[in-house]
C-alpha cells in the first residue's frame, strides 16, 4: 500500500514536470495552435470547393463529405504527431543537461520513470489535438459528446504510441540540430502517405485504384500505420472509414504497446 | 563508535556492521582499455565526514557513479547503508542523497517546483514536502527565490538548491561530488556547519570528492586517489604527520650568508628572491643548523606539514589546479558533439 502510494507521487511527480515544462515553452504553444488554422483554414478552405472524386472531368466515386470535412481528422493526427515527436527534445534535453541523472538516482524504477514521462507528453500531445475540436464547428462537424469522448480516447492512445516512438527516436539521435531537421523528415512524409489529404477509395478494384493513383502511392499509403490511425479518428469524427473499421484500433494500441516496449530497453540502457 | 573511516584489514570479510555506512571491496572499473579504477577497497563509518581527493581523472566521480547505482563496476563490489548498489538499488537508492558536479535541476522550473519534484519522486506525502522544502530553502537561504525561475539563478545559487534538494527527504548518506566550487566562504561555513549537525544528531554520513585541499580540512578521513588507486587514507593530522615533511623557512642576512647556506645544505630549496626552505623533519640537524648559522640569519620559520605538501609527496606532483576549467571545456565540447 505504501510502496503503491510512493510510486504514484512518483508517477505524478514526473507528468507533472512534463506539464509544467510544456506551459512554459511558448514555441510549442504557438505551434500547436497556428498548425490547425494553416491547414483548415488555408488549405482546407482553398481545396474544399474541387473535393469531388472526379478525375479528368470523369466521376470515379464520390466521398458524401466536403473537404473540409475530410481534412478535420487528420488535422487532429497531424497536431498529435509533430508534440509526440518532438517530445523526444525533452528527452535529449534531460540526458544532455544532467537532470536525466536525478531521477536516476530516486528509489523509482526505470520504466516507472518512462511511464510518467510518456503520459506526461501524450497528454500534452492529447491537448493540442484537442485543440483542433475547438474548430470543429468551422469545419462543419458536428459532434455529440460520446463522439468527443471516444475521439479523445483513442487521442490519447494515438500520443502515448507516437510519444514513446519519441522516446525512441531520442535514444538513436545525439544532438538538437540533428533531431529538428530529422523530424520533419519523418512526420511530413508520414502525414502525406496517410491519405490524410487525399482520399483512396478502396471500393475501387486494384486495377481501378492505379489508374486514380500510380501503385507505388497506393502501397505506401497502406503499409503507413497512421493512415489507419487517420481511418479510426475518421471513423468516430465523420463516421467515415476508407477501411475496415477495427483495424485503425487495433494498430493504435499496437503502436502505443510496442514502442512503449522498445522504448522502455532503450531507457533502460541509459 | 569509531572515529572515522579506517582501513580495515580486510574489507568486505564478515557481515557488514550497523556502524558502516559505506563499503567498497575490490571494485574496478574500466572505460575500454583504461582502467579507472583498480581494485579499491575502503570503509566509511555512519555519521563521518569522509573525504575522497584526487586530481580530476583520478576516479573519483567513477566511484561515486557506482555507489549511486548510475554505473555497473567491472569488479567487486560495494554497499551503501547495507544494501548492495547492484542488486539491491531500490534501497540503496533510498538512502542517498547525491550532489553532482553538474548542475541537474530543471532550469525552467521555479526553485520550489525542483524540490517538490524531488520529494513527489521519493515519494513524500504532500504536508512533509512543504515543511521539508522550506526548511531546505530556508538552509540555503534561498526562501526569497522559491517562485523564480531557475534559470535566472547564478552558479552559487543553483548549487545551493541543489544541496537544499539532496537533503530534502533526509537521506542516511549524502554524496557531494566537487560539492562547493563556486560557493561563497560564508555560504560554505554554514553549509558544512549545517551538514556536522547532521552528522551528529541524525547520523548522516558525509561522502565528499573533491580537488581542492581547503574543502576536506574539516573531513573525519581523508582518501587520496590517484590513478584509480587508494595511495593514503586517514585523518588529516594522520596524514601529515605520515607524509607530510617540516621545512624551516630562512632569510639570510645577505647573498653571502645565502651561498654560506646553500654550499653547506645542498638540499635546501630557493624561497622567494632571498629566501630558502630546508627540509626539517631531523630536529637534530635542524639543531645544528640553527647553532651553525644563527647570526646570518633574519628571519626563521617553522612550516608545519599540509594537506598540500603530503599530495605532493605522495604523487610526485600538484593537484592540479586548472583542472575545473578542462573539465569545463570538455563539458561543452560534449554538449556541442553530443557525446555521452
Amino acid at each position: 500500500m505504501n510502496r503503491t502510494m510512493m510510486a504514484l507521487r512518483g508517477l505524478y511527480g514526473v507528468w507533472l514536470r512534463e506539464i509544467t515544462r510544456a506551459t512554459r515553452d511558448r514555441a510549442q504553444l504557438i505551434g500547436g495552435i497556428s498548425r490547425p488554422l494553416i491547414w483548415l483554414l488555408i488549405l482546407g478552405v482553398g481545396l474544399n470547393p474541387y473535393f469531388r472524386g472526379e478525375v479528368y472531368g470523369e466521376v470515379r466515386f464520390v466521398i458524401p463529405f466536403t473537404y473540409l470535412q475530410f481534412l478535420f481528422p487528420a488535422v487532429i493526427v497531424l497536431n498529435i504527431m509533430y508534440t509526440s515527436i518532438q517530445f523526444a527534445v525533452s528527452v535529449i534535453w534531460d540526458r544532455e543537461f544532467g537532470f536525466l541523472r536525478e531521477v536516476l538516482v530516486s528509489p523509482m524504477p526505470r520504466w516507472l520513470i518512462l511511464f510518467g514521462k510518456v503520459l506526461g507528453g501524450a497528454t500534452v500531445a492529447t491537448l493540442h489535438g484537442a485543440l483542433v475540436l475547438i474548430l470543429a464547428r468551422f469545419a462543419d462537424v458536428t459532434l455529440s459528446l460520446e463522439q468527443v469522448a471516444l475521439a479523445l480516447a483513442l487521442m490519447f492512445t494515438l500520443a502515448f504510441g507516437l510519444t514513446s516512438f519519441g522516446v525512441i527516436l531520442a535514444a538513436r539521435v545525439r544532438s538538437f540540430e540533428g533531431f529538428g531537421v530529422f523530424s520533419n523528415t519523418v512526420i511530413l512524409p508520414l502525414y502525406f502517405t496517410s491519405s490524410s489529404i487525399f482520399p483512396l477509395d478502396p471500393a475501387l478494384t486494384r486495377a481501378q485504384q492505379a489508374v486514380t493513383y500510380p501503385e507505388w502511392l497506393v502501397f505506401l499509403v497502406q503499409i503507413n500505420p497512421i493512415t489507419y490511425a487517420v481511418d479510426a479518428l475518421r471513423g468516430v469524427l465523420i463516421n467515415f472509414n476508407q477501411f475496415t473499421p477495427g483495424w485503425g484500433i487495433g494498430i493504435i494500441v499496437a503502436m502505443a504497446v510496442g514502442f512503449f516496449l522498445i522504448a522502455i530497453i532503450d531507457f533502460a540502457r541509459q | 563508535m569509531l572515529s572515522g573511516g579506517m582501513i580495515s584489514p580486510q574489507p568486505g570479510a564478515g557481515p557488514v556492521s550497523p556502524a558502516i555506512a559505506i563499503s567498497v571491496d575490490a571494485l574496478s572499473a574500466r572505460y575500454g582499455v583504461n582502467t579507472v579504477l583498480d581494485n579499491v577497497s575502503l570503509e566509511i563509518a555512519r555519521g563521518s565526514s569522509f573525504a575522497l581527493l584526487g586530481p580530476n581523472g583520478a576516479g573519483k566521480t567513477t566511484l561515486l557513479n557506482i555507489l549511486s547505482t548510475l554505473r555497473k563496476p567491472d569488479g567487486g563490489s560495494a554497499r551503501v547503508a547495507g544494501a548492495d548498489v547492484v542488486r539491491q538499488q531500490g534501497e540503496a537508492r533510498r538512502s542517498l542523497g547525491v550532489v553532482f558536479q553538474d548542475s541537474s535541476l530543471d532550469d525552467r522550473l521555479t526553485a520550489w517546483e525542483n524540490l517538490e519534484f524531488h520529494g513527489l519522486v521519493y515519494g513524500m506525502p504532500s504536508r512533509q514536502r512543504k515543511e521539508r522544502s522550506a526548511a531546505v530553502l530556508a538552509l540555503v537561504e534561498l526562501e526569497d527565490w522559491r517562485d523564480e525561475i531557475v534559470r535566472s539563478f547564478s552558479g552559487g545559487m543553483r548549487r545551493r538548491l541543489e544541496i537544499a534538494r539532496a537533503l530534502l527527504h533526509e537521506p542516511k548518506i549524502l554524496f557531494l561530488d566537487e560539492p562547493t566550487a563556486g560557493l561563497d566562504a560564508q555560504t560554505r561555513v554554514r553549509i558544512w556547519r549545517y551538514l556536522d549537525e547532521l552528522r551528529r544528531d541524525r547520523d548522516l554520513t558525509v561522502l565528499t570528492t573533491t580537488h581542492y585541499i581547503e574543502e576536506v580540512e574539516g573531513a573525519d578521513t581523508i582518501c587520496i586517489i590517484d590513478h584509480g588507486k587508494i595511495i593514503a587514507q586517514g585523518s588529516p593530522e594522520a596524514l601529515k604527520t605520515q607524509h607530510g615533511h617540516r621545512w624551516l623557512h630562512v632569510i639570510p642576512r645577505d647573498a653571502a650568508a645565502l651561498s654560506a647556506i646553500a654550499a653547506r645544505r645542498p638540499d635546501a630549496q630557493p624561497l622567494g628572491a632571498h629566501g630558502l626552505a630546508l627540509p626539517a623533519d631531523d630536529g637534530a640537524e635542524v639543531d645544528a643548523f640553527l647553532a651553525a648559522f644563527r647570526d646570518q640569519l633574519t628571519e626563521v620559520q617553522f612550516q608545519d606539514p599540509t594537506l598540500e605538501s603530503v599530495f605532493l609527496s605522495l604523487t610526485g606532483r600538484q593537484l592540479r589546479d586548472r583542472a575545473d576549467d578542462t573539465h569545463n571545456a570538455e563539458k561543452a565540447a560534449g554538449r556541442r558533439g553530443g557525446r555521452r
